[in-house]
């Protein structure tokens, strides 16, 4: 007799049937909200696409608009850079179906927008390597962008489209990288790691203006060895500058010097 | 200089105090050398000199920076002058500069514009004023009224010279006469 615990060999095939049934309901269930989830993703992707069809020329022009708009794209998961990056592969090919989103909004006209700014920092990055030590912090590129060198070649942009168009060269292998020291973010142009002790002494370049050696020691409590050595290593990439007319040995950061470079 | 010239306008890294020490990384000197050469090119020709005395200079705002009591060694000014007067393959400045007095270099010809662009200045000049197959005096050309809007305006003589001999070798001008009384015929 079959009870509902079941005993025998027949209880094996009620307990594979009863797993399968619920497995089944699962894979139901999943799909059903599958599919109205990818309803409302095409809706809101029909919708975005709305509004920056009729917002464009405000998404191209005005620079916060246009970071906002990026963020919200962002935050939803519709990256425009992994658009930007495929761009070149389809551009050949017309704007096919496997264009990328910002191209397909926006003709093709966002994505040269970034590699323009790119072009620009990356000429920024070459000409003042030999000032910075190929570290140039991401407020001072944009000012400089902003100013550009011939009249009216300026260029409108905010610090995320800076850091945008700087990813944007991802695809093209790790020339640029982002690094954040303290609460300043930088473009780094040489292959160099910053160490622990080099990214601390920038930060507090970053507060004070300029080290020492005792300076560091009094508010880092170390030893001179410790502090001589980093300066020395900042000072052989070309990152801070010496100043010796002091009572002591001060180092600068060139952050501020790009006003006037060429 | 003129009193009543509107001040010079130092660029902002002469407020970066390490402006003022020879850099010891080779890198950052060479950018920190061009940086010089600029600020004295521009110095010079804001005030409309065309030579440099070190030994007067030395003690002027250009390589004295009162308000940040920093200021440019005699050796090290000396070195910046040294490196404009190279050329740009022995990784100088571009022969911005050429010294006046030999081996002790105290004394410099800034070149803010160098022979050729001031050439090509005064040919475009001469151009456009009709005075192709003139004969003008060097001093005319230098002091005359008729130049007074004109960048090379109390240039020095022989400054202009060396100006004038680019466009004989290019056949656009012909000098002639000497000791001051120097005439020049435009083709």
């Amino acid at each position: 007799m079959a009870t509902r615990r079941g005993v025998g060999i027949g209880a094996f095939a009620n307990r594979n049937q009863t797993t399968q049934s619920y497995a089944n309901h699962g894979a139901t269930l999943r799909s059903a909200h599958l599919a109205s989830l990818q309803t409302q993703l095409s809706v809101f992707q029909s919708l975005l696409h709305t509004f920056a069809v009729e917002h464009g020329s405000k998404i191209k022009s005005n620079p916060t608009f246009r970071a906002e708009f990026a963020r919200m794209c962002n935050a939803i998961g519709v990256d425009p850079l992994a658009g930007s990056n495929v761009k070149g592969k389809n551009s050949r090919k017309g704007a096919g179906e496997n264009a990328s989103f910002w191209t397909q909004i926006m003709g093709g006209d966002m994505n040269d927008f970034y590699f323009e700014v790119a072009v620009r920092v990356v000429e920024l990055c070459r000409e003042t390597r030999s000032e910075n030590g190929g570290l140039i912090g991401v407020e001072e590129c944009r000012k400089r962008v902003g100013k550009g060198k011939a009249i009216g070649s300026g260029l409108e942009v905010t610090d995320d489209d800076v850091l945008r168009a700087v990813q944007s060269l991802g695809p093209l292998g790790p020339g640029l990288a982002i690094i954040r020291v303290g609460r300043k973010q930088y473009i780094r142009s040489v292959p160099k790691e910053l160490n622990t002790d080099q990214s601390t002494v920038l930060e507090v370049i970053q507060v004070l203006g300029y080290v020492s050696v005792s300076m560091l020691r009094a508010n880092l409590n170390w030893e001179k060895a410790r502090a001589q050595t980093v300066v020395d290593d900042l000072l052989a990439d070309g990152l801070v500058w010496l100043d010796a007319q002091g009572e002591e040995n001060e180092y600068w950061s060139p952050q501020n010097l790009l006003d006037d470079s060429g | 200089m003129s009193a009543a010239a509107p001040p010079f306008q130092f660029p902002s890294t002469y407020s970066f105090p390490p402006f003022f020490t020879p850099q010891p990384n080779s890198a950052t000197r060479t950018s920190q050398l061009q940086k010089w050469s600029a600020l004295v090119q521009s110095w010079c020709r804001h005030h409309r000199t065309y030579r440099l005395t070190l030994s007067d200079a030395i003690e002027s705002p250009l390589f004295y920076n009162a308000a940040l009591r920093k200021r440019l060694s005699m050796k090290d000014a000396r070195d910046v002058l040294d490196w404009m007067t190279k050329e740009e393959e022995e990784g100088g400045g571009g022969q911005r500069a050429e010294w006046l007095d030999g081996s002790s270099k105290n004394v410099a010809r800034i070149w803010w514009k160098r022979p050729e662009e001031w050439a090509g200045i005064v040919a475009d000049w001469v151009e456009n004023t009709g005075q192709k197959n003139v004969v003008l005096t060097v001093y005319e050309l230098v002091e005359g009224e008729g130049t007074m809007s004109q960048e090379w305006h109390g240039m020095d003589t022989d400054v202009m010279l060396k100006c004038l001999n680019v466009l004989v070798k290019r056949g656009k001008a012909q000098v002639f006469g000497g000791d001051g009384q120097e005439g020049v015929k435009f083709f």
